[in-house]
């Protein structure tokens, strides 16, 4: 008897520690659940640039199949994209204008299989981008710098650069910066300039001079 | 928060009372406790104190100076930190609120000398030393992104405290005390647990 109280006694105060356990996840707010990832290719320098074209719409990729959107939320960011490369001095021009640089916006969304990793992602880019969107057709896109580190799990916003000015010397599409937004509510037209914005200012040697 | 703690404290103490018995070789003390990080669990970590825990151990008194026995616990520490940049290798950047969260559960071999209990009855200083295992589940999130790490280590706790009995024969009492616990914690570069304790509670004999 004396050991069944012991036992119960012990075991309810396991049970009141479990509770007592501060849950961070319980103190987030939307705006604190997200995270911002931004690398770039540390051998180039961002001031050569002068000009840049943003995709005309987003590569939803879900669940390893992609297709073309455009919705509001879509929209806002390609908006976003394009007010943060004015504002850092580059000229906005069409693609058909021989951009320096063009920029393209990805929405990844992973339903059934929880998962997708950068790498799956990285593999399929031509088709989600296919170069001659840029007036480039068979060549191929190149990533300078690692691009695995995370798995991508619900939901991202992705956002890559893509250097067309040495694109013929070079023979390749390098990919020069890539910015990735995660977290909570991130699929919303009223805070995609703020989403945006985060990438860019994170990135402080994106300028034109 | 503070209901929260109200509950585990009021748990305590009637799950105590419930489990009362008579004297005499055998005791359970339960307390409430409150820790500080210190060290480089302070700087490196977490150094918010934290009111979310409790220690207790059950004793078999050798002799009315000593008594040896198990030593157990429940801490839980909790820090958020702002939005900031974190540069991550050579070119990237992760701008994050970053959490960190942190259990612990000791279980220790205890001694406790208790120097004056022949002649002082109504409160009963002693110290305490104990050694053992230090269960520990570190989390940290970016966001609303976790990385969990569960790991053993080592633990080493010296204390004191005063014991105050409420009845004849000291059947039970409240215990009050702090303690220094020693613990070293080698992941993600970090290099210890330490921290600084104070508690309060009940002790009453089992047997």
């Amino acid at each position: 008897m004396r050991t069944i109280r012991i036992t119960a006694l012990l075991s309810a105060v396991a049970l009141m520690a479990y509770g007592c356990q501060k849950d961070p996840l319980k103190d987030m707010t939307n705006e604190e659940s997200r995270i911002y990832i931004t690398d770039h290719d540390s051998t180039i320098q961002f001031n050569s640039f002068h000009t840049f074209s943003v995709s005309d719409s987003v590569a939803l990729i879900q669940n390893g199949q992609s297709g073309k959107q455009l919705t509001s939320a879509d929209a806002a960011y390609i908006q976003a994209v394009k007010d943060q490369m004015q504002a850092r001095g580059y000229v906005l021009v069409s693609k058909n204008d021989n951009p320096d640089l063009g920029l393209t916006v990805n929405r990844i969304i992973s339903t059934t299989t929880g998962v997708i990793s950068y790498d799956s992602y990285w593999d399929y880019y031509g088709s989600y981008w296919d170069p001659y969107y840029w007036g480039y057709p068979g060549y191929g896109y190149y990533l300078p710098y690692s691009y695995a580190v995370y798995q991508i799990r619900e939901g991202a916003v992705s956002v890559d650069m893509v250097d067309l000015k040495d694109a013929s010397e070079s023979q390749k599409l390098s990919v020069i910066w890539t910015g990735l937004i995660r977290g909570s509510g991130i699929y919303n037209a009223s805070i995609a300039p703020s989403q945006v914005k985060a990438l860019f200012d994170q990135s402080s040697y994106i300028q034109t001079n | 928060m503070k209901n929260k703690i109200l509950i585990c404290l009021f748990g305590l103490l009637t799950a105590g009372f419930s489990a009362k018995s008579q004297s005499s070789r055998m005791s359970l003390n339960l307390n409430y406790n409150y820790s500080f990080p210190v060290s480089h669990f302070n700087s490196d970590l977490v150094n918010n104190g934290s009111p979310r825990g409790f220690t207790g151990n059950m004793m078999y008194h050798i002799n009315p100076l000593i008594s040896v026995g198990l030593d157990f616990g429940y801490q839980d520490y909790y820090q958020k930190y702002p939005r900031q940049v974190y540069n991550y290798g050579q070119t990237q950047q992760i701008s994050a609120v970053l959490y960190n969260s942190v259990q612990t559960i000791p279980v220790m071999a205890r001694v406790e000398v208790t120097p004056f209990s022949k002649t002082l009855t109504s409160v009963r200083p002693y110290v305490s030393a104990a050694a053992g295992a230090n269960f520990i589940s570190n989390t940290q999130y970016l966001g609303e992104f976790s990385n969990p790490s569960n790991s053993t280590g080592f633990m080493a706790q010296g204390g004191l405290g005063v014991k105050v009995p409420f009845v004849r024969y000291n059947s039970w009492g409240a215990d009050i005390g702090g303690t220094y616990n020693i613990a070293p914690y080698n992941k993600f570069g970090y290099k210890n647990l330490d921290n600084l304790n104070v508690h309060a509670g009940i002790y009453f004999n089992i047997e």
